[in-house]
């Protein structure tokens, strides 16, 4: 079986110290976990490809890791350059969703194409007009993100999805997970033998599972949904969409990946960089080089 | 630090920065609905009649302030804001035009980011309410 492409979990910071109750619904008073911030690399077919962009250092950096507590932020140029590719490479940017640390860096690919739900902007327009005691709604959404997206629009470099697109690149498809985490969130299925009834499919998620317990519960060998710390949508949708995902790569929950999800190293093979980062290699498409060896 | 009468001014005029905030994001959505060709990209979109209400309500806040010496810098960052906004809002009746609109927008924007930087207290994004930004180091 042909691999059309490499797939790499790149982490650019984390939360040494994130309650495990923002992640996995219900579980109050149980501590805390390290929460990799990430976002996926897609080469081959000619293309790179990625799935979010992390969120602006310069805007918010020293809030984050000040009241926060984010550590280790790097640029896309550190973190990419680790596996020899430059911002510039980057051809198309899927956005799971709009919040600030998925969309925030997008001004650090001046030659992507990027690809959001339709209703994902919509909805947040249509948010805006509320009152302001709605405004919890806006969580997460950085005002200068919406302009940072004017300009790629006028660039005609923003593409609105509506609903499910396949072949958006071959073997890439976008599906859409409306009122889920977000209004208009998406998750990206890549098919890496290019079939259309695929043996080998992977599933980048966004935040509609942010650890494997979303994904298989508590007890591998009894598996259950659970929701997510988080939904401004509809927790059913949550588990509707995490039930999707699991089916669409045969019920192999480890081809689901949460790009906040730390245990990630334990099933793939990764490295640490001289940043303290992690790469994690998910497949190499045929010819490519290990990043991680 | 801040010194009491400073603190009183931090507390009254969050709601006018915040709403100043609502007001350049409402506008700079409807401008990306606009760019991308939406057909909800309409001069009667309801986000754009918020807008207008909402800055009536922050230019009455912004003319009662009174600033400290200390919140000075902060009070005229937020003065240029919402003169550089009204001129955005003025822009946006009729036809969008998304560069007409944005050129002042962005600038009464990045008079609200120097806002935020002058003094505590004034968030450009709600990250306490963030999914993964809650984590209070």
């Amino acid at each position: 079986m042909n691999t059309a492409y490499s797939l790499w979990v790149m982490e650019y910071a984390a939360v040494p110290n994130y309650p495990q109750s923002g992640l996995i619904y219900g579980m109050h008073n149980q501590g805390t976990r390290k929460l990799p911030y990430c976002y996926v690399v897609i080469k081959g077919q000619g293309q790179i490809a990625m799935v979010d962009v992390g969120y602006n250092h310069k805007a918010h950096g020293e809030v984050l890791a000040n009241t926060y507590g984010v550590r280790g932020w790097h640029s896309p140029r550190e973190v990419l350059g680790e596996i020899g590719i430059q911002p510039e490479d980057i051809s198309n940017i899927f956005i799971t969703h709009s919040h600030f640390d998925h969309m925030g860096n997008i001004e650090d690919f001046p030659k992507a194409t990027f690809y959001l739900q339709e209703r994902e902007l919509s909805k947040w327009v249509w948010t805006m007009s509320l009152h302001r005691k709605f405004r919890w709604l806006m969580l997460g959404i950085d005002p200068a993100d919406i302009m940072r997206a004017v300009d790629l629009a006028r660039q005609h470099r923003l593409v609105c999805v509506d609903g499910d697109r396949e072949d958006v690149l071959p073997g890439i498809d976008l599906h859409a997970a409306f009122d889920t985490h977000t209004w208009g969130s998406m998750y990206v299925t890549v098919r890496n033998d290019l079939a259309p009834n695929s043996q080998s499919s992977w599933v980048f998620c966004g935040d509609l599972a942010y650890g494997y317990e979303n994904l298989r519960g508590h007890d591998p060998a009894d598996p259950e949904y659970i929701p997510i710390g988080l939904a401004t949508g509809s927790q059913f949708n949550v588990i509707m969409t995490a039930d999707e995902m699991v089916e669409s790569v045969g019920g192999d929950v480890h081809r689901v990946i949460p790009p906040h999800e730390e245990r990630l190293k334990d099933l793939y093979p990764s490295r640490i960089t001289t940043a303290g980062l992690r790469i994690t290699e998910l497949a190499l498409a045929d010819g490519e080089k290990s990043q991680v060896k | 630090m801040v010194d009491d009468a400073t603190a009183t001014y931090i507390l009254e005029n969050q709601r006018c920065f915040e709403d100043l905030k609502q007001v350049a994001s409402q506008l700079a959505g409807l401008l990306v609905l606009a760019a991308a060709g939406s057909k909800e990209a309409l001069p009667d979109h309801p986000a754009l009649c918020a807008a207008r209400e909402l800055f009536r309500e922050a230019g009455d806040a912004l003319r009662s302030a009174r600033p400290t010496e200390r919140a000075g810098r902060h009070h005229a960052h937020l003065a240029r804001a919402a003169a550089l906004i009204a001129v955005a809002l003025k822009e946006s009746e009729g036809v969008l035009n998304v560069d007409r609109i944005l050129i002042p927008l962005r600038a009464g924007y990045s008079e609200l980011e120097q806002a935020a930087d002058a003094l505590p207290g004034f968030e450009k994004v709600s990250f306490s309410r963030a999914c993964c930004g809650g984590a209070h180091a």
